[in-house]
């Protein structure tokens, strides 16, 4: 389906927030290198390098062109580490502090788990189309989902002990 | 669920918080959109340059008529010169003949 540059940039201001949000989480909570990759991809799609093909897939969609336009430039900044499925990082202490920190807590996630953990809990997509954006297979999304869950669970309990000690 | 409960509050509040993150217009994009007379122009260019190229130099074409000039006496015996056009020549005279006739 061809779409004229009104009808796609309509589209794009109606997803631009949802769209910051997870540039955002895919540059590593970076603002500014977020909303240079968002610049990029918005000019991908209404210049046709990036298609959409079926208009109710629209999300998935675009969130698939901005995670890797994201990893593109991430790359070139060389901060981008390709990482073993099973992978885990290192713990790495919290802070203790009176709130708590999300993005460090994420951070702490392999980048497949942080993504699919956002895509579901924070952008209320499903793990199918979560495995459409990380083009990934449906049983790799859902290996990704439960230990992406079972990590961010122990991570949790762990930052609320701490919290509640320093108290 | 009770897993789920836990990272779905984290998420619910970490929305709320990102509630303060002041998100940027949206950009002005100006699609760059292709200058189709440089194309243009170096295909006519190439076109007229062809053109010119491959067409051949008119070849010189002998005139349609011969005029002929020749010297006759009159009935006078007067020379005089008679001038006339023809599509070709139909009697062709040596311009020395004559040396061989009066001599």
């Amino acid at each position: 389906m061809k779409m004229n540059h009104s009808e796609l940039e309509n589209i794009l201001k109606n997803h631009h927030r949802e769209a910051y949000l997870w540039a955002r989480q895919c540059c590593g909570f970076e603002d500014e290198l977020a909303k240079d990759v968002l610049q990029i991809c918005y000019l991908k799609i209404l210049e046709g390098k990036a298609r959409l093909q079926q208009v109710e897939k629209v999300k998935p969609w675009l969130f698939s062109v901005i995670r890797f336009t994201a990893i593109d430039e991430l790359r070139k900044k060389g901060n981008w580490v390709a990482l073993q499925e099973n992978y885990d990082l290192e713990d790495e202490p919290t802070e203790n502090e009176e709130e708590l920190d999300y993005q460090k807590l994420l951070m702490q996630l392999s980048p497949m788990q942080r993504e699919v953990m956002l895509m579901v809990f924070y952008h209320q997509l499903t793990i199918a189309e979560s495995a459409e954006v990380l083009q990934v297979s449906l049983g790799s999304a859902r290996t990704h989902y439960d230990r992406g869950k079972k990590r961010l669970k122990e991570l949790i309990v762990k930052s609320q002990n701490l919290e509640y000690d320093g108290k | 669920m009770e897993n789920d409960q836990l990272i779905e509050n984290f998420f619910s509040d970490m929305k709320k918080q990102d509630q303060n993150i002041r998100i940027p217009e949206f950009p002005e994009t100006k699609v760059r959109s292709f200058n189709w007379w440089i194309p243009s122009g170096i295909a006519a260019t190439l076109l007229l340059g062809g053109f010119l190229l491959t067409q051949q130099e008119p070849v010189a074409e002998a005139p349609s008529e011969v005029i002929i000039i020749s010297l006759q006496e009159n009935e006078n015996n007067e020379q005089e010169f008679t001038i006339e056009e023809k599509a070709y020549i139909d009697v062709w005279e040596s311009s020395t003949s004559s040396l061989l006739t009066e001599f």
